[in-house]
This record gives C-alpha cells, structure tokens and sequence, in this order.
C-alpha cells in the first residue's frame, strides 16, 4: 500500500497547495521597484544544464555583484530533466511559492501565470533598463506568447541544423536535400548502403515532435501550429495530413536508427560522432562537440549541415528554420523588489558579453561570439548564419500545444513512425484529443 | 485479556501511528476525494464539475481503460515472477545444504539496489544499438530473428518494464516463504514420505497448507506493490511507445504534472486506491474460503 500512498499523497499535496495559492493574488507586474537595494539571497530555479555556459556565466557574474553589495547572494537551484522541472515550477506556483528567477517556456501555463499577475512584464523591464533594444528581435520573439507579450528574458541563442557526414553521403550517393521530400528517398539510399539514414533521441520526444513541425512550417508557415492550438485548424487539413503522411514514409523508409524509441540523447548523439549515423537533427548548443577537436578527426573532417530544407511550395524562406532563445528566464512579480531590479540591471548588461566569451550565442547583437581556439572553420560558419536568419520562427511544438495534446501527440508520433499506427488514425486520434482539450485550455 | 493498566498503556502507544497514519494516508485520501469533483490547473481557482471527471474516465478516456488493462498485464507478470519464483526457489532453497546463505544474500541484493540503477541496467540488456546483453545471447545462440529492441516494440515493452520489477522483489519475497517454510513441522513430512507420498503431495498436502496464512500476506503485499508499479516504467519507458506501458499510476502521474489536470488525476488516484481495496479483499476472500474448504 506504500506507493498507493505515495500516489494518494502527492494529489493531496496539490490540494494543500491549493489552499495556500487562494491568497496569492496580490502581486502585481509592475517592472518597476523602488527605494533602497538591500542585500539578501536570492534564488533562480533552473532546468538547464549545471556545468553550461549560462550558469557558469551567471555564477561569475553574481560573485561579482556579491563584492559590492554584502548580503547578496544567488541560489541556483538546477534541476536538468525537464519532465522533473516542469513538476517543480508547477507545484511551487501552485503554492504561490515561485522563486525570484524561474525558467519557463512560453506555454500557455505561463501565460495563465501572467494574466494572474505573477510574472515581471520583461518588456517593460528591458526597455526600463535600456537594454531592450540590444536584443535580437527573434530571440525576443520566440519569448513572447501570442497576444505578443513578453514575460520571458532570453538567455542564449540557438539555431538547429541537420548535420550530417559528407563521406557517408557520398557512399550512399546522395546529396543535400533541397526539399523535405527528398528525404525519404535519401534515407533508403543510405540504408542501403548500410548506414544508418537519422540519430535521433526518441526517448525526450521533442526531438521527433521537430520533424511533425517541419512539413507544416514549410507548407502553410509559421501561422499553421498557432491557429491548430487553439482548435482553429485540425490535424486533418492539408497541412497537418502531409505532414503526418512524411513523418509515416520517414518511418517506413527507416530513417531513424533501429529502436530509437528508447534511445537517449547521448545515444544518438554517440551515433552521429562516431560516424554510424548519415544525419543528426541539433542545435548549436552543441557546437563543441560537433566543430571542435573534441570529435573524432575521422569524423570531424566529414561534418558539415543544412539548414530545413524547403518543402513544394514553400511559405516560409530557406533561412527561416527553428531558430529558439531556449527557456526563458521568468521574474516573479511576488519578490520583485530595488534588489532584484537593480542585479538584475547588473547581471543582464554584463551577461552578454561574457556568455559570448564561452563561444556561445547571445540572445543580443552587441557582442561578437569569441570562437574556441580548438574549433574547426564550421564553428564559425554555424555563427554566421544567425546574421542572416529571416524573421519566421519555426516554434517547437511542444512550447505551443495544450499539454494533453503535446503528450498524445508525442507518443502517437512515435507509434506512426514505427509503423504501429496509420497516418489516418494518427490524424483521427489526434483530431479528437486537440478537440477535447484545445477548448479546456485556451478557451 | 490483558490487565486494564496493560490496555491502556497499549491504547496510548497506539494513538501516536494512528493519527500519523491518519494525516499520512487517510486525510490524503479524503483531500483527493474531494479534488476529483473539481477541474483545477493549480494556480486558477477550483471549479466544481460534479461527477465529471469520474464519467470522463469511465466512458471517455480511451488511455485510462488501456493503461487498466496494461496494469492488470504488469500485475500478473510481476505475481509470477515475484511469487511463483519465491516459492520454487525458497523451496529449492530448504533442500540445499551448502552455501545456502551465499544464495540467498544473491538473490536479496537486487531489492537493496536503487530503483534508477535498476531501471538503467535493464534499459542497457535490452538495447539494440548499441546491442544489449539478451540480443547479444540471441545472437550467439543463433536466435537472430528474436533480437528486437524490447523497450520500443510495443508487442515486447509490457513484459520488458514489468520483469525488472518482478526481479527487485524475488529475493524478499523468497526470503518470506523460506522462513515460513523452515518453520512447517519435519515430523509431518516425514510421516507422509514413510507413507510413501511423493514430494508434490508432501509439498500440495503438508507444506503449502502449512504456510498459507504467510502466502496469503506475501500475495497481498505483491498484488499492491504490483498495482502501485511506478519508477521503473517510468524510467525506462515514460509509458511509450504509445500507451504500449501506461500504467494508472504514470498516467495519472502526466495528467497531473504534465496535463496540470489535477482534478482529473484525483479521480484517477481514487480509481487506484478502490482498486487496491478491492484487490486485497478478494484475495483475503479467495484464501478465507480454501481454507474453510
């Protein structure tokens, strides 16, 4: 009975919590707080990696803070997994009880969140602190929800590529591919030629969540998933139906590596560095590991990446892909006071130029990425193609459909892909869980 | 009868684990009896939808009825290898003369290793690429065709997540019966072999009856470790591929913290409590009644 316990205890747990939330309504999303800055710890609760470069960039920057203002000091709490995060931030604004910084995607739970008053307007605060202008305009963009608001700092800057291995193409004899559709085609080829067409992490789900996107981004742009959330479109329309008819030819021309479904990260990630793999589908927060001499020189000297191939056409431009600024940073309006404000002032003004010292992208255009001693020429090259990113985001869907939907549509990808299920019945179940949920949440 | 200072000392004692049990168990209980007739996101205000939830997973929800069935899957899985295994190998166990103790310390250790480590091991022998242990004993047994990656088939990942689980508890549950076992009388043993009566009948006759009050309990305490089965899919699988390995218990773990329905996920965690409920008392039924017989 202990666990039946356990399950018991957490829903009472919630229910507990929400006594405490009843009283929490008094916040206010001001972006504005004046009078003395007095030193306290304050805290961020975090779902990023614990030795990446954001926090690393922030703990130097809040040691820095701390030498002028005793008191001061900032508790990160990190918590990677995200699944395990989600669970955190959502329990602990449930009781009301959301640290001064959280990270949060611009979800529509969020966005509950700042209708409620809770969150810090970082539009107002950006402009406040004379840094809003700084920022790159997508990077901003992809922080905001639909009514164009914007609750969320940008702390990094990310574009995703299909990177791929020139030796094994050519052994396959294929090409890059112009258009989606080629893809496929190109993956039967590489089978063929016994290598494995695709790396991908089935087990996170988002990364074949990507590939659902992909199709409808490129045939009806990036307006489809918006409209599709809320109920206004259906998976049914041309649009979602190619879509889910490439993601099914994707699966039976065995583009994925066998088993994927239960393969992680690093195991795909192992299957494209270690020459096994044609293609992987990732972003440039993996830079270092991908265009630096940390990859096999056998491997190294054969990479290179695409971007999003075009589809028949195509709304969207061939330099508009997924271009994300990654989880946002959140501010509770609750703790927002002269000292949050003022490191915050602090931190975000010196924030860019050192995240770029790492070799990483900022979220703003006033700094220059300094590129790693021991990286390959395409580092640089992955660089240079945010100057020249058009302005529609392909957004992650994940970050844009209520949460039962994404679920179900996260695991019946994965068996339209293996072949478990049809596009028709993929299209018809996903049709009927959008229809009972899209309402409940956006309504 | 004790002595009534005795009862009063004893009542006294006793009322400090009842009311931690009442806070810990049952007040829990009550507060998501009480949730599963509202619909509640966490941070909006509560709004009552009366039965609702409850008509929804009863008629509505096609993932509650699969992960049901699939619960019911993973429990029998887990009864076999838990308590099947337990009985022939603490029965194995009382005939072995040497290294006894090496044996049953081997097959107790996989309860004492964490959960996560667990789920991790098992992931790694199913693997297909990189290839996993039992694949690679297919592959050398000239059993190619089997190799499969047994967490992403959906025909394979019920049996593959509920095996590791069955496995944790062999030992402890072995280790249960052999003691019981050690305690059934020898004289009455072996009075039935000088009758000349086999080691099925000795075992059907003598010992089973012997030990049924502790298998009742070892089948009680199995049936609802089984229901409340958790981690270990979770870990492995996430449920997936599909609803392939949904359990109530994950489901009802997303639909809260995932779907923030907590309303719903009330009513789910309910479900499981009464199925519990009803699982112990047709298993105390069930032995009640072969031991009147």
């Amino acid at each position: 009975m202990k666990n039946t316990m356990k399950v018991t205890a957490v829903a009472a747990a919630v229910a507990l919590l929400a006594a405490c939330s009843s009283g929490g309504g008094g916040a206010t999303a001001s972006g504005n707080a004046t009078g003395p800055v007095k030193g306290r710890q304050i805290s961020w609760l975090l779902s990023r990696p614990a030795d990446g470069a954001v926090i690393t960039t922030m703990k130097k920057i809040a040691e820095d803070y701390a030498s002028t203002h005793p008191g001061f000091s900032l508790n990160l709490i990190t918590t990677p997994d995200r699944p395990s995060y989600i669970q955190k931030y959502e329990t602990l604004a449930a009781a009301n009880k959301l640290p001064e910084l959280f990270d949060t995607d611009a979800t529509p739970f969020a966005q509950k969140l700042a209708k409620q008053g809770k969150l810090v307007d970082v539009d107002k605060l950006l402009k406040d602190l004379g840094l809003y202008d700084s920022y790159r305009a997508n990077a901003l963009n992809y922080q905001r929800f639909d009514d164009g608001s914007l609750y969320m700092v940008p702390m990094q800057f990310e574009l995703e590529f299909f990177w791929y291995n020139k030796a094994l193409f050519q052994k396959a004899g294929v090409s890059v591919p112009t258009s989606l559709d080629d893809i496929p085609a190109m993956c039967t080829a590489l089978r063929t030629a016994g290598v494995t067409p695709i790396a991908i992490d089935g087990q996170d789900q988002w990364p074949l969540e990507r590939y659902m996107s992909y199709h409808p981004f490129r045939t009806a742009g990036p307006d489809y998933v918006k409209t599709l959330k809320t109920g206004g479109a259906k998976f049914s329309d041309a649009a979602g139906t190619a879509a889910a008819d490439w993601l099914a030819k994707l699966g039976s021309n065995k583009c994925f590596q066998d088993g994927f479904a239960s393969q992680g990260y690093s195991d795909a990630q192992n299957l494209f560095t270690s020459g096994k793999a044609a293609m992987y589908n990732i972003g440039t927060w993996e830079l270092s590991s991908l265009a630096t001499d940390k990859l096999d020189p056998s491997v190294r000297q054969n990479v290179d990446f695409f971007r999003l191939p075009a589809a028949a056409g195509s709304a969207t431009a061939a330099n508009e892909y997924v271009a994300t600024s990654g989880i946002g940073m959140a501010v509770s309006a609750q703790s927002y006071d002269p000292l949050v404000k003022d490191f915050l002032k602090f931190a975000l003004t010196k924030y860019p130029a050192a995240y770029a010292a790492s070799g990483s992208l900022s979220p703003t255009t006033n700094v220059k990425t300094t590129v790693p001693g021991n990286a390959s020429p395409l580092y640089q090259k992955a660089l240079d193609e945010a100057n020249d990113l058009g302005n529609a985001i392909c957004f992650p869907w994940d970050t844009q459909l209520d949460p039962t939907t994404n679920t179900r549509l996260q695991q019946e990808e994965t068996l339209l892909v293996q072949g478990d299920t049809s596009a028709s019945a993929f299209i018809d179940t996903m049709d009927k869980t959008l229809s009972e949920n899209a309402p409940k949440f956006f309504g | 009868m004790l002595p009534h200072r005795s009862r009063k000392s004893v009542l006294v004692f006793l009322i400090p684990p009842l009311l931690l049990y009442g806070v810990a168990v049952l007040f829990p209980i009550l507060q998501s009896l009480f949730l599963s007739f509202f619909s509640w996101d966490g941070i909006s205000s509560l709004r009552f939808v009366g039965t609702t939830n409850y008509t929804h997973m009863l008629f509505g929800d096609d993932v509650f009825w699969r992960a049901f069935r699939n619960a019911l899957g993973y429990l029998a899985i887990c009864l076999v290898l838990q308590l099947g295994g337990a009985l022939l190998v603490a029965s194995l166990l009382t005939s072995v003369r040497r290294g006894r103790e090496v044996f049953k310390t081997l097959y107790l250790l996989p309860a004492v290793i964490s959960t996560v480590a667990i789920a991790y091991l098992f992931a790694r022998i199913y693997s297909i690429e990189p290839v996993g242990l039992l694949n690679q004993v297919l592959h050398w047994v000239g059993l190619s065709g089997l190799e499969r990656s047994w967490t992403s088939d959906v025909h394979t990942v019920l049996a593959a997540v509920s095996i590791p689980e069955g496995w944790r508890f062999l030992g402890l549950y072995t280790l249960i019966i052999y003691a019981a076992l050690l305690a059934v009388p020898q004289e009455l043993e072996e009075a039935a072999r000088l009758d000349g009566a086999s080691a099925w009948r000795v075992f059907v006759n003598i010992r089973f009856p012997y030990i049924r009050p502790v298998w009742t309990t070892t089948t009680i305490m199995a049936t609802t470790y089984g229901l409340r089965g958790f981690d270990i899919p979770y870990i492995m699988t996430n449920g997936g591929p599909g609803q392939s390995s949904e359990l109530l218990t994950t489901y009802m773990y997303k639909t809260a913290f995932t779907s923030t329905d907590y309303g719903y996920a009330s009513s789910i965690s309910v479900f499981i409590v009464l199925e519990c409920l009803v699982a112990v008392g047709l298993i105390a039924l069930l032995y009640r009644r072969k031991a009147l017989s």
